[in-house]
Protein backbone atom coordinates (compact mmCIF):
# COMPACT_ATOMS: atom_id res chain seq x y z
CA UNK A 1 0.00 0.00 0.00
CA UNK A 2 1.39 3.65 -0.48
CA UNK A 3 0.55 6.55 0.44
CA UNK A 4 -1.56 9.18 -1.93
CA UNK A 5 1.19 10.80 -4.22
CA UNK A 6 0.49 13.65 -6.60
CA UNK A 7 0.38 11.22 -9.53
CA UNK A 8 -2.87 9.59 -7.34
CA UNK A 9 -4.81 13.10 -6.93
CA UNK A 10 -4.64 13.34 -10.60
CA UNK A 11 -6.15 9.82 -11.53
CA UNK A 12 -8.60 10.38 -8.85
CA UNK A 13 -9.34 13.82 -10.39
CA UNK A 14 -11.77 12.67 -13.13
CA UNK A 15 -14.03 10.90 -11.36
CA UNK A 16 -14.29 13.50 -8.49
CA UNK A 17 -14.32 16.40 -10.56
CA UNK A 18 -17.71 14.50 -12.28
CA UNK A 19 -19.19 14.01 -8.86
CA UNK A 20 -18.47 17.37 -7.45
CA UNK A 21 -19.73 19.12 -10.84
CA UNK A 22 -22.77 16.89 -11.29
CA UNK A 23 -23.69 15.40 -8.24
CA UNK A 24 -22.92 16.76 -4.86
CA UNK A 25 -22.02 20.92 -5.46
CA UNK A 26 -25.60 21.08 -7.22
CA UNK A 27 -27.28 19.00 -4.23
CA UNK A 28 -25.86 21.37 -1.73
CA UNK A 29 -26.27 24.29 -3.56
CA UNK A 30 -30.26 23.05 -3.50
CA UNK A 31 -30.52 23.90 0.00
CA UNK A 32 -29.34 27.72 -0.87
CA UNK A 33 -32.37 27.22 -3.57
CA UNK A 34 -35.00 26.45 -0.91
CA UNK A 35 -33.94 29.99 0.77
CA UNK A 36 -35.09 31.70 -2.81
CA UNK A 37 -37.78 31.92 -4.52
CA UNK A 38 -37.12 32.18 -7.88
CA UNK A 39 -39.07 31.14 -11.20
CA UNK A 40 -37.28 28.34 -13.66
CA UNK A 41 -34.16 29.00 -11.14
CA UNK A 42 -33.66 32.46 -12.48
CA UNK A 43 -33.84 35.97 -10.65
CA UNK A 44 -33.92 34.03 -7.01
CA UNK A 45 -35.15 36.52 -4.60
CA UNK A 46 -33.95 35.44 -0.62
CA UNK A 47 -37.14 34.63 1.39
CA UNK A 48 -35.62 32.63 4.29
CA UNK A 49 -37.65 29.70 5.36
CA UNK A 50 -40.90 30.73 3.84
CA UNK A 51 -40.65 28.20 1.51
CA UNK A 52 -40.51 24.94 3.91
CA UNK A 53 -43.40 26.51 5.64
CA UNK A 54 -45.36 26.61 2.02
CA UNK A 55 -44.57 23.08 1.51
CA UNK A 56 -45.32 21.97 4.50
CA UNK A 57 -48.54 23.55 5.20
CA UNK A 58 -49.48 21.80 1.53
CA UNK A 59 -51.61 19.14 1.97
CA UNK A 60 -50.45 17.57 -1.21
CA UNK A 61 -46.88 17.48 -0.21
CA UNK A 62 -48.51 15.57 3.40
CA UNK A 63 -50.01 13.33 0.56
CA UNK A 64 -46.92 12.64 -1.69
CA UNK A 65 -44.83 11.53 1.58
CA UNK A 66 -47.53 9.40 2.27
CA UNK A 67 -47.97 7.87 -1.04
CA UNK A 68 -44.14 7.41 -0.93
CA UNK A 69 -44.03 5.81 2.31
CA UNK A 70 -46.79 3.58 1.88
CA UNK A 71 -45.72 2.57 -1.83
CA UNK A 72 -42.20 2.38 -0.98
CA UNK A 73 -42.66 0.24 2.29
CA UNK A 74 -45.09 -2.37 -0.02
CA UNK A 75 -42.74 -2.62 -2.91
CA UNK A 76 -39.52 -3.21 -0.67
CA UNK A 77 -41.42 -6.11 1.44
CA UNK A 78 -42.64 -7.74 -1.35
CA UNK A 79 -39.69 -7.53 -3.55
CA UNK A 80 -38.01 -9.57 -0.36
CA UNK A 81 -40.47 -12.11 0.22
CA UNK A 82 -40.69 -12.62 -3.66
CA UNK A 83 -36.77 -12.63 -4.19
CA UNK A 84 -35.57 -15.00 -1.30
CA UNK A 85 -38.81 -17.53 -2.65
CA UNK A 86 -37.41 -17.31 -5.98
CA UNK A 87 -33.04 -17.32 -4.87
CA UNK A 88 -34.40 -20.67 -2.39
CA UNK A 89 -36.03 -21.89 -5.84
CA UNK A 90 -32.93 -21.20 -7.50
CA UNK A 91 -30.78 -22.65 -4.93
CA UNK A 92 -32.62 -25.78 -4.43
CA UNK A 93 -31.64 -26.61 -8.17
CA UNK A 94 -33.28 -25.97 -11.25
CA UNK A 95 -33.25 -27.26 -15.16
CA UNK A 96 -31.90 -24.60 -17.65
CA UNK A 97 -30.79 -23.07 -14.81
CA UNK A 98 -28.66 -20.29 -16.97
CA UNK A 99 -31.53 -20.15 -19.22
CA UNK A 100 -34.33 -19.17 -16.51
CA UNK A 101 -31.60 -16.91 -14.79
CA UNK A 102 -31.48 -15.09 -18.07
CA UNK A 103 -35.82 -14.93 -17.95
CA UNK A 104 -35.17 -13.42 -14.71
CA UNK A 105 -33.19 -10.71 -15.52
CA UNK A 106 -35.42 -9.87 -18.52
CA UNK A 107 -37.20 -6.80 -16.43
CA UNK A 108 -33.96 -5.22 -15.57
CA UNK A 109 -32.47 -4.83 -18.95
CA UNK A 110 -35.84 -3.11 -20.30
CA UNK A 111 -36.68 0.82 -19.72
CA UNK A 112 -39.59 1.98 -17.04
CA UNK A 113 -41.00 3.88 -20.27
CA UNK A 114 -41.34 -0.26 -21.78
CA UNK A 115 -42.71 -1.82 -18.57
CA UNK A 116 -45.38 0.79 -17.70
CA UNK A 117 -46.11 0.30 -21.71
CA UNK A 118 -46.93 -3.23 -21.35
CA UNK A 119 -48.67 -3.21 -18.05
CA UNK A 120 -50.64 -0.62 -19.11
CA UNK A 121 -51.85 -3.02 -21.75
CA UNK A 122 -52.01 -6.10 -20.15
CA UNK A 123 -54.12 -4.58 -17.42
CA UNK A 124 -56.40 -2.94 -19.87
CA UNK A 125 -60.26 -4.15 -18.85
CA UNK A 126 -61.04 -3.69 -22.48
CA UNK A 127 -58.08 -5.53 -24.34
CA UNK A 128 -55.78 -6.40 -22.16
CA UNK A 129 -55.30 -9.87 -21.09
CA UNK A 130 -55.42 -9.46 -17.41
CA UNK A 131 -57.18 -6.27 -17.09
CA UNK A 132 -60.27 -7.72 -19.27
CA UNK A 133 -60.08 -11.22 -17.49
CA UNK A 134 -60.61 -9.24 -13.77
CA UNK A 135 -63.27 -7.35 -15.27
CA UNK A 136 -65.08 -10.56 -16.09
CA UNK A 137 -64.66 -11.41 -12.93
CA UNK A 138 -66.55 -8.02 -11.63
CA UNK A 139 -63.17 -6.45 -11.22
CA UNK A 140 -63.06 -3.78 -13.80
CA UNK A 141 -59.71 -1.79 -13.35
CA UNK A 142 -59.74 2.32 -13.38
CA UNK A 143 -56.83 3.43 -12.20
CA UNK A 144 -57.30 7.15 -13.89
CA UNK A 145 -60.37 7.07 -11.70
CA UNK A 146 -59.31 5.58 -8.45
CA UNK A 147 -56.24 6.57 -7.03
CA UNK A 148 -55.64 3.10 -4.80
CA UNK A 149 -55.78 1.07 -8.21
CA UNK A 150 -53.06 3.69 -9.87
CA UNK A 151 -50.68 2.73 -6.55
CA UNK A 152 -51.24 -0.81 -6.41
CA UNK A 153 -50.57 -1.08 -10.58
CA UNK A 154 -47.35 1.49 -9.92
CA UNK A 155 -46.30 -0.96 -7.18
CA UNK A 156 -46.63 -3.83 -8.97
CA UNK A 157 -44.74 -2.69 -11.92
CA UNK A 158 -42.35 -1.51 -9.76
CA UNK A 159 -41.64 -4.89 -8.02
CA UNK A 160 -41.72 -6.52 -11.89
CA UNK A 161 -38.65 -4.46 -12.41
CA UNK A 162 -36.57 -4.05 -9.19
CA UNK A 163 -37.05 -7.94 -8.49
CA UNK A 164 -34.31 -9.29 -10.90
CA UNK A 165 -31.80 -6.97 -8.69
CA UNK A 166 -33.12 -8.00 -5.07
CA UNK A 167 -33.15 -11.62 -6.33
CA UNK A 168 -29.57 -11.47 -7.39
CA UNK A 169 -28.37 -9.89 -3.60
CA UNK A 170 -30.09 -12.61 -1.64
CA UNK A 171 -29.06 -15.24 -4.23
CA UNK A 172 -25.54 -14.45 -3.50
CA UNK A 173 -26.35 -14.30 0.49
CA UNK A 174 -27.77 -17.83 0.10
CA UNK A 175 -25.01 -19.22 -2.17
CA UNK A 176 -22.23 -17.78 0.30
CA UNK A 177 -23.74 -19.91 3.06
CA UNK A 178 -21.23 -23.00 3.52
CA UNK A 179 -23.23 -26.30 2.31
CA UNK A 180 -21.16 -27.93 5.40
CA UNK A 181 -23.53 -26.31 7.46
CA UNK A 182 -26.58 -27.78 5.64
CA UNK A 183 -24.99 -31.58 6.04
CA UNK A 184 -24.33 -31.05 9.29
CA UNK A 185 -27.90 -30.42 9.86
CA UNK A 186 -29.04 -33.42 7.48
CA UNK A 187 -27.13 -35.64 9.65
CA UNK A 188 -28.31 -34.31 13.10
CA UNK A 189 -32.26 -34.90 11.24
CA UNK A 190 -33.32 -31.27 10.71
CA UNK A 191 -36.37 -31.24 8.20
CA UNK A 192 -36.13 -28.69 5.24
CA UNK A 193 -38.71 -25.93 7.32
CA UNK A 194 -36.59 -26.29 10.32
CA UNK A 195 -33.03 -25.75 8.15
CA UNK A 196 -34.90 -22.77 6.55
CA UNK A 197 -35.63 -20.97 9.87
CA UNK A 198 -32.29 -22.27 11.89
CA UNK A 199 -29.93 -21.92 9.40
CA UNK A 200 -30.62 -20.21 6.29
CA UNK A 201 -32.56 -17.18 7.52
CA UNK A 202 -30.19 -16.20 10.59
CA UNK A 203 -26.97 -16.30 8.40
CA UNK A 204 -28.85 -14.45 5.58
CA UNK A 205 -29.59 -11.52 8.09
CA UNK A 206 -26.79 -9.00 7.19
CA UNK A 207 -27.58 -10.23 3.26
CA UNK A 208 -31.24 -9.14 3.72
CA UNK A 209 -30.40 -5.88 5.63
CA UNK A 210 -28.28 -4.42 2.99
CA UNK A 211 -30.84 -5.40 0.63
CA UNK A 212 -33.63 -3.81 2.53
CA UNK A 213 -31.84 -1.04 2.88
CA UNK A 214 -30.86 -0.74 -0.84
CA UNK A 215 -33.57 -0.77 -1.98
CA UNK A 216 -35.57 1.85 0.49
CA UNK A 217 -33.03 4.24 -0.65
CA UNK A 218 -33.31 3.62 -4.33
CA UNK A 219 -37.64 2.96 -3.83
CA UNK A 220 -37.59 6.06 -2.19
CA UNK A 221 -36.88 8.00 -5.83
CA UNK A 222 -39.65 6.46 -7.73
CA UNK A 223 -40.43 8.73 -10.11
CA UNK A 224 -40.93 7.20 -13.85
CA UNK A 225 -43.64 4.84 -12.91
CA UNK A 226 -46.11 6.96 -11.74
CA UNK A 227 -45.54 9.45 -14.00
CA UNK A 228 -45.96 7.75 -16.79
CA UNK A 229 -48.81 5.97 -15.57
CA UNK A 230 -51.17 8.07 -13.47
CA UNK A 231 -49.32 11.48 -14.05
CA UNK A 232 -49.99 11.92 -10.43
CA UNK A 233 -54.27 12.18 -11.11
CA UNK A 234 -56.23 12.00 -10.24
CA UNK A 235 -56.51 15.01 -8.83
CA UNK A 236 -52.82 14.43 -7.94
CA UNK A 237 -53.80 11.94 -5.09
CA UNK A 238 -51.05 9.33 -6.44
CA UNK A 239 -48.33 11.50 -6.31
CA UNK A 240 -44.82 10.54 -4.71
CA UNK A 241 -42.22 13.10 -3.68
CA UNK A 242 -40.48 13.29 -6.90
CA UNK A 243 -43.32 13.73 -8.98
CA UNK A 244 -44.32 16.57 -6.79
CA UNK A 245 -41.06 17.92 -7.22
CA UNK A 246 -41.15 17.88 -10.72
CA UNK A 247 -45.03 19.47 -11.09
CA UNK A 248 -43.82 22.36 -8.73
CA UNK A 249 -40.90 22.81 -10.54
CA UNK A 250 -41.11 21.95 -13.88
CA UNK A 251 -44.29 22.77 -14.58
CA UNK A 252 -45.26 25.67 -12.33
CA UNK A 253 -41.87 27.05 -12.60
CA UNK A 254 -42.04 27.14 -9.00
CA UNK A 255 -38.28 26.51 -7.91
CA UNK A 256 -38.02 28.04 -4.84
CA UNK A 257 -40.36 25.08 -2.91
CA UNK A 258 -38.97 22.31 -5.27
CA UNK A 259 -35.94 22.92 -3.84
CA UNK A 260 -37.15 22.78 -0.60
CA UNK A 261 -38.92 19.55 -0.97
CA UNK A 262 -35.61 18.28 -2.92
CA UNK A 263 -33.72 19.47 0.14
CA UNK A 264 -35.76 17.31 2.41
CA UNK A 265 -35.16 13.96 0.34
CA UNK A 266 -31.97 14.62 0.24
CA UNK A 267 -32.22 14.45 4.48
CA UNK A 268 -34.59 11.62 4.29
CA UNK A 269 -32.88 9.19 2.09
CA UNK A 270 -29.84 10.23 3.82
CA UNK A 271 -31.14 9.41 7.13
CA UNK A 272 -32.52 5.92 5.77
CA UNK A 273 -28.95 5.39 4.07
CA UNK A 274 -27.33 6.36 7.71
CA UNK A 275 -27.43 2.96 8.87
CA UNK A 276 -25.79 1.21 5.66
CA UNK A 277 -23.13 4.01 5.87
CA UNK A 278 -22.51 3.49 9.33
CA UNK A 279 -21.71 -0.44 8.63
CA UNK A 280 -19.78 0.26 5.76
CA UNK A 281 -17.58 2.72 7.46
CA UNK A 282 -16.84 0.52 9.98
CA UNK A 283 -15.80 -2.50 7.64
CA UNK A 284 -13.86 -0.44 5.35
CA UNK A 285 -11.85 0.97 9.27
CA UNK A 286 -11.50 -2.82 10.05
CA UNK A 287 -9.99 -3.74 6.27
CA UNK A 288 -7.35 -0.64 6.88
CA UNK A 289 -6.65 -1.33 9.95
CA UNK B 1 -47.49 -39.42 -4.51
CA UNK B 2 -45.99 -36.66 -2.21
CA UNK B 3 -43.00 -36.84 -4.56
CA UNK B 4 -45.11 -36.14 -7.54
CA UNK B 5 -46.56 -33.21 -5.69
CA UNK B 6 -43.44 -31.57 -4.96
CA UNK B 7 -42.46 -32.01 -8.40
CA UNK B 8 -46.04 -30.37 -9.72
CA UNK B 9 -45.51 -27.16 -7.03
CA UNK B 10 -42.15 -27.15 -8.51
CA UNK B 11 -42.84 -27.21 -12.31
CA UNK B 12 -45.75 -24.86 -11.45
CA UNK B 13 -43.80 -22.28 -9.66
CA UNK B 14 -41.19 -22.44 -12.70
CA UNK B 15 -44.18 -21.98 -14.95
CA UNK B 16 -45.33 -18.93 -12.21
CA UNK B 17 -41.71 -17.06 -12.60
CA UNK B 18 -41.23 -17.59 -16.53
CA UNK B 19 -44.98 -15.66 -17.03
CA UNK B 20 -44.07 -12.60 -14.59
CA UNK B 21 -40.33 -12.18 -15.50
CA UNK B 22 -40.60 -12.61 -19.43
CA UNK B 23 -44.38 -12.66 -20.15
CA UNK B 24 -45.15 -8.15 -20.39
CA UNK B 25 -41.50 -7.99 -22.70
CA UNK B 26 -42.91 -10.94 -25.01
CA UNK B 27 -46.20 -9.42 -24.91
CA UNK B 28 -44.67 -6.71 -26.70
CA UNK B 29 -42.63 -8.46 -29.33
CA UNK B 30 -44.98 -10.90 -30.03
CA UNK B 31 -47.56 -8.46 -30.99
CA UNK B 32 -45.56 -6.79 -33.01
CA UNK B 33 -45.61 -9.67 -35.23
CA UNK B 34 -48.97 -9.72 -34.99
CA UNK B 35 -51.43 -8.72 -37.89
CA UNK B 36 -53.64 -5.73 -36.78
CA UNK B 37 -57.28 -7.33 -36.40
CA UNK B 38 -55.25 -10.58 -33.85
CA UNK B 39 -53.11 -8.15 -31.54
CA UNK B 40 -55.58 -7.73 -29.27
CA UNK B 41 -58.31 -10.81 -29.71
CA UNK B 42 -59.11 -12.46 -26.28
CA UNK B 43 -58.33 -15.16 -24.89
CA UNK B 44 -54.34 -13.83 -26.52
CA UNK B 45 -53.54 -16.47 -28.86
CA UNK B 46 -50.14 -17.49 -30.35
CA UNK B 47 -52.13 -18.76 -33.67
CA UNK B 48 -51.18 -15.96 -36.04
CA UNK B 49 -49.24 -15.91 -39.00
CA UNK B 50 -46.05 -13.81 -38.39
CA UNK B 51 -45.97 -10.40 -40.36
CA UNK B 52 -43.35 -7.64 -40.49
CA UNK B 53 -45.85 -5.27 -41.36
CA UNK B 54 -45.31 -2.79 -38.86
CA UNK B 55 -41.84 -3.22 -38.64
CA UNK B 56 -41.95 -1.78 -42.83
CA UNK B 57 -44.41 0.75 -41.40
CA UNK B 58 -42.31 1.93 -38.81
CA UNK B 59 -39.57 2.49 -41.36
CA UNK B 60 -41.61 4.50 -43.45
CA UNK B 61 -44.12 6.40 -41.46
CA UNK B 62 -42.41 7.17 -38.00
CA UNK B 63 -39.77 9.32 -38.46
CA UNK B 64 -39.44 10.80 -35.56
CA UNK B 65 -37.93 7.03 -34.28
CA UNK B 66 -35.20 6.79 -35.70
CA UNK B 67 -33.42 9.61 -34.46
CA UNK B 68 -34.03 9.44 -31.52
CA UNK B 69 -32.64 5.66 -31.30
CA UNK B 70 -29.41 7.38 -32.60
CA UNK B 71 -29.22 9.61 -29.79
CA UNK B 72 -29.49 6.78 -27.15
CA UNK B 73 -27.05 4.78 -28.89
CA UNK B 74 -24.60 8.28 -29.01
CA UNK B 75 -25.02 9.25 -25.21
CA UNK B 76 -25.10 5.12 -23.93
CA UNK B 77 -21.67 4.47 -25.51
CA UNK B 78 -20.46 8.02 -24.56
CA UNK B 79 -21.65 7.46 -20.74
CA UNK B 80 -20.30 4.25 -20.94
CA UNK B 81 -17.15 4.96 -22.47
CA UNK B 82 -16.61 7.74 -19.98
CA UNK B 83 -17.83 6.30 -16.91
CA UNK B 84 -15.49 3.26 -17.22
CA UNK B 85 -12.70 5.01 -18.31
CA UNK B 86 -12.29 7.29 -15.50
CA UNK B 87 -13.34 4.77 -12.88
CA UNK B 88 -10.37 2.63 -13.84
CA UNK B 89 -8.45 5.33 -13.41
CA UNK B 90 -9.77 6.17 -9.71
CA UNK B 91 -9.90 2.38 -9.04
CA UNK B 92 -6.22 2.23 -9.41
CA UNK B 93 -5.95 4.63 -7.18
CA UNK B 94 -8.13 3.47 -4.68
CA UNK B 95 -7.10 -0.59 -5.46
CA UNK B 96 -2.92 0.56 -4.72
CA UNK B 97 -2.97 3.43 -2.22
CA UNK B 98 -4.00 3.47 1.12
CA UNK B 99 -4.76 6.10 3.43
CA UNK B 100 -7.42 7.83 5.81
CA UNK B 101 -8.27 10.49 2.82
CA UNK B 102 -8.93 7.86 0.44
CA UNK B 103 -11.03 5.67 2.92
CA UNK B 104 -13.47 8.45 4.06
CA UNK B 105 -13.57 10.03 0.00
CA UNK B 106 -14.74 5.87 -0.37
CA UNK B 107 -17.77 6.05 1.82
CA UNK B 108 -18.58 9.81 0.20
CA UNK B 109 -18.55 8.29 -3.00
CA UNK B 110 -21.09 5.75 -1.72
CA UNK B 111 -23.11 7.90 -0.07
CA UNK B 112 -23.45 10.25 -2.75
CA UNK B 113 -24.78 8.25 -5.34
CA UNK B 114 -27.97 7.47 -2.45
CA UNK B 115 -29.05 10.78 -3.54
CA UNK B 116 -32.58 11.26 -5.87
CA UNK B 117 -31.47 12.44 -9.12
CA UNK B 118 -34.12 14.50 -9.52
CA UNK B 119 -32.69 16.74 -6.67
CA UNK B 120 -29.70 17.80 -8.78
CA UNK B 121 -31.86 18.74 -11.80
CA UNK B 122 -33.18 22.04 -9.99
CA UNK B 123 -29.75 23.87 -9.89
CA UNK B 124 -28.56 21.91 -13.20
CA UNK B 125 -31.69 23.63 -14.75
CA UNK B 126 -30.99 26.85 -15.14
CA UNK B 127 -26.59 26.53 -15.21
CA UNK B 128 -27.34 24.37 -18.24
CA UNK B 129 -29.25 26.54 -19.83
CA UNK B 130 -26.59 29.89 -19.17
CA UNK B 131 -23.91 26.94 -20.45
CA UNK B 132 -25.82 26.47 -23.82
CA UNK B 133 -25.62 22.83 -23.01
CA UNK B 134 -29.06 22.16 -22.59
CA UNK B 135 -30.54 19.25 -25.18
CA UNK B 136 -27.12 18.13 -26.44
CA UNK B 137 -25.50 14.96 -26.11
CA UNK B 138 -22.98 16.20 -23.57
CA UNK B 139 -25.28 16.82 -21.27
CA UNK B 140 -26.54 13.26 -20.65
CA UNK B 141 -23.10 11.91 -21.00
CA UNK B 142 -22.03 13.82 -18.48
CA UNK B 143 -24.91 13.14 -16.06
CA UNK B 144 -25.17 9.46 -16.56
CA UNK B 145 -21.08 9.22 -16.18
CA UNK B 146 -21.17 10.93 -13.12
CA UNK B 147 -23.97 8.81 -11.21
CA UNK B 148 -22.63 5.55 -12.42
CA UNK B 149 -18.65 6.14 -11.71
CA UNK B 150 -19.29 5.49 -8.01
CA UNK B 151 -20.28 1.91 -8.72
CA UNK B 152 -17.75 1.30 -11.59
CA UNK B 153 -14.79 2.83 -9.20
CA UNK B 154 -15.92 0.11 -6.78
CA UNK B 155 -16.19 -2.79 -9.25
CA UNK B 156 -13.12 -2.26 -11.18
CA UNK B 157 -11.15 -1.60 -7.83
CA UNK B 158 -12.57 -4.91 -6.84
CA UNK B 159 -10.85 -6.39 -9.65
CA UNK B 160 -7.79 -4.75 -9.79
CA UNK B 161 -7.25 -6.19 -5.91
CA UNK B 162 -7.08 -9.35 -7.51
CA UNK B 163 -4.11 -8.62 -9.68
CA UNK B 164 -1.01 -9.42 -7.48
CA UNK B 165 0.67 -6.59 -6.42
CA UNK B 166 4.10 -9.01 -7.40
CA UNK B 167 3.47 -7.56 -10.83
CA UNK B 168 3.08 -3.59 -10.01
CA UNK B 169 6.76 -4.23 -8.79
CA UNK B 170 8.38 -6.12 -10.90
CA UNK B 171 7.11 -3.90 -14.00
CA UNK B 172 8.34 -1.23 -11.51
CA UNK B 173 12.03 -3.22 -11.52
CA UNK B 174 11.92 -3.55 -15.11
CA UNK B 175 11.78 0.17 -15.15
CA UNK B 176 8.56 0.98 -16.22
CA UNK B 177 6.88 4.22 -15.58
CA UNK B 178 3.72 4.23 -13.28
CA UNK B 179 1.85 5.21 -16.68
CA UNK B 180 3.23 2.32 -18.54
CA UNK B 181 2.55 -0.21 -15.63
CA UNK B 182 -1.13 0.96 -15.52
CA UNK B 183 -1.34 0.45 -19.17
CA UNK B 184 0.20 -2.48 -19.68
CA UNK B 185 0.11 -4.67 -16.76
CA UNK B 186 -2.92 -3.41 -14.97
CA UNK B 187 -5.64 -2.76 -17.66
CA UNK B 188 -5.51 -5.76 -19.51
CA UNK B 189 -6.22 -7.87 -16.42
CA UNK B 190 -8.92 -5.70 -15.13
CA UNK B 191 -10.82 -5.47 -18.35
CA UNK B 192 -13.22 -8.01 -17.06
CA UNK B 193 -14.25 -5.54 -14.19
CA UNK B 194 -14.37 -2.73 -16.84
CA UNK B 195 -16.96 -4.70 -19.13
CA UNK B 196 -18.68 -5.43 -16.17
CA UNK B 197 -18.87 -1.99 -15.57
CA UNK B 198 -19.46 -1.00 -18.94
CA UNK B 199 -22.89 -3.09 -18.43
CA UNK B 200 -24.28 -1.08 -16.05
CA UNK B 201 -23.76 1.86 -17.47
CA UNK B 202 -24.76 1.25 -20.36
CA UNK B 203 -28.33 -0.47 -20.02
CA UNK B 204 -29.08 2.41 -17.36
CA UNK B 205 -28.10 5.01 -20.26
CA UNK B 206 -29.86 3.24 -22.92
CA UNK B 207 -33.17 2.74 -20.88
CA UNK B 208 -33.00 6.34 -18.43
CA UNK B 209 -36.52 8.66 -18.56
CA UNK B 210 -35.97 10.88 -16.12
CA UNK B 211 -33.01 13.41 -17.08
CA UNK B 212 -34.12 12.86 -20.70
CA UNK B 213 -37.47 14.20 -20.01
CA UNK B 214 -36.10 17.42 -18.44
CA UNK B 215 -33.13 18.28 -20.26
CA UNK B 216 -34.03 17.40 -24.01
CA UNK B 217 -36.25 18.94 -25.96
CA UNK B 218 -35.40 17.99 -29.61
CA UNK B 219 -32.06 17.37 -30.96
CA UNK B 220 -31.00 15.01 -28.21
CA UNK B 221 -34.52 12.90 -27.13
CA UNK B 222 -33.77 10.07 -26.69
CA UNK B 223 -35.83 6.59 -27.51
CA UNK B 224 -37.71 6.39 -24.03
CA UNK B 225 -38.52 9.80 -24.23
CA UNK B 226 -40.42 9.22 -27.58
CA UNK B 227 -42.04 5.53 -26.68
CA UNK B 228 -43.80 7.72 -23.57
CA UNK B 229 -44.74 10.72 -26.00
CA UNK B 230 -46.31 8.47 -28.52
CA UNK B 231 -47.86 5.93 -25.74
CA UNK B 232 -49.62 8.94 -24.54
CA UNK B 233 -51.34 10.07 -27.65
CA UNK B 234 -51.60 6.97 -29.65
CA UNK B 235 -54.78 6.13 -31.49
CA UNK B 236 -56.12 2.79 -33.63
CA UNK B 237 -54.35 1.15 -35.69
CA UNK B 238 -50.84 2.63 -34.79
CA UNK B 239 -50.14 0.03 -31.69
CA UNK B 240 -48.63 -2.09 -34.00
CA UNK B 241 -45.93 0.37 -35.16
CA UNK B 242 -45.23 1.25 -31.67
CA UNK B 243 -44.70 -1.85 -30.45
CA UNK B 244 -41.87 -2.85 -33.59
CA UNK B 245 -40.32 0.32 -32.47
CA UNK B 246 -39.81 -1.02 -28.78
CA UNK B 247 -39.18 -4.25 -29.73
CA UNK B 248 -36.09 -2.72 -31.83
CA UNK B 249 -35.66 -0.59 -28.50
CA UNK B 250 -35.67 -3.53 -26.00
CA UNK B 251 -33.95 -6.51 -28.30
CA UNK B 252 -30.28 -5.66 -28.04
CA UNK B 253 -30.07 -4.69 -24.30
CA UNK B 254 -32.02 -7.70 -23.46
CA UNK B 255 -30.19 -9.55 -25.39
CA UNK B 256 -26.95 -7.67 -23.90
CA UNK B 257 -28.15 -8.25 -20.46
CA UNK B 258 -29.08 -12.72 -20.98
CA UNK B 259 -25.96 -13.51 -22.30
CA UNK B 260 -23.59 -11.27 -19.98
CA UNK B 261 -25.01 -12.39 -16.77
CA UNK B 262 -22.23 -13.93 -15.27
CA UNK B 263 -20.63 -10.66 -16.16
CA UNK B 264 -23.32 -8.64 -14.18
CA UNK B 265 -23.51 -10.80 -10.91
CA UNK B 266 -19.93 -10.16 -11.02
CA UNK B 267 -20.28 -6.44 -11.03
CA UNK B 268 -22.79 -6.82 -8.56
CA UNK B 269 -21.23 -8.91 -5.81
CA UNK B 270 -18.53 -6.56 -6.68
CA UNK B 271 -19.97 -3.39 -6.35
CA UNK B 272 -22.58 -3.60 -3.66
CA UNK B 273 -22.23 -6.18 -1.35
CA UNK B 274 -18.48 -6.03 -0.88
CA UNK B 275 -18.49 -2.48 -1.17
Amino acid sequence: MKKLSPSAFGLLAPVHVLLLGVITLPSLYVFWMSLNESSYGVAPVFVGLSNYKTVLLDSYFWRAAFNTFVVVNAVVYAEIVLGLALALLFASGLPCRKLMFAIVLMPYAVSEVVGVLAWKIIMNPNYGAIGRMLADWGMGLNWSASPTQGLVLVSVISVWHHLPFTFLLLYAGILAIPQSVYEAARIDGANAIQMFFRITLPLLIPALLITVIFRLVFAFRMFSEVWLLTKGGPARLTEVLAVYLYQGAFRNGEFGTAAATGWLMVLSSLAIASFYLYQMHRRIAVGNA
Amino acid sequence: MHKYLQLLLRGLAVALVIVWSAGPVMFIVISSFKPQLQMFAYPPSLAFVPTFEHYVALWNEWDAFFPTLKNSLIVSVGATVLAVFVSFLAGYVYSRYAGRLLAISAIYMIAIRLLPPIVVTLPLFPAVDALGLSDTHALLILLYAAFWVSLCTMIIKTFIDEIPRELDEAAHVDGASQAQTIRKVILPLALQGMAASAIFVFVFAWNEYLFALIFTTQYAKTAPLVISEVMDAIYGTNWGVLFAGVTVQLAPVVALVMFAQRLLVAGLTAGSVKG
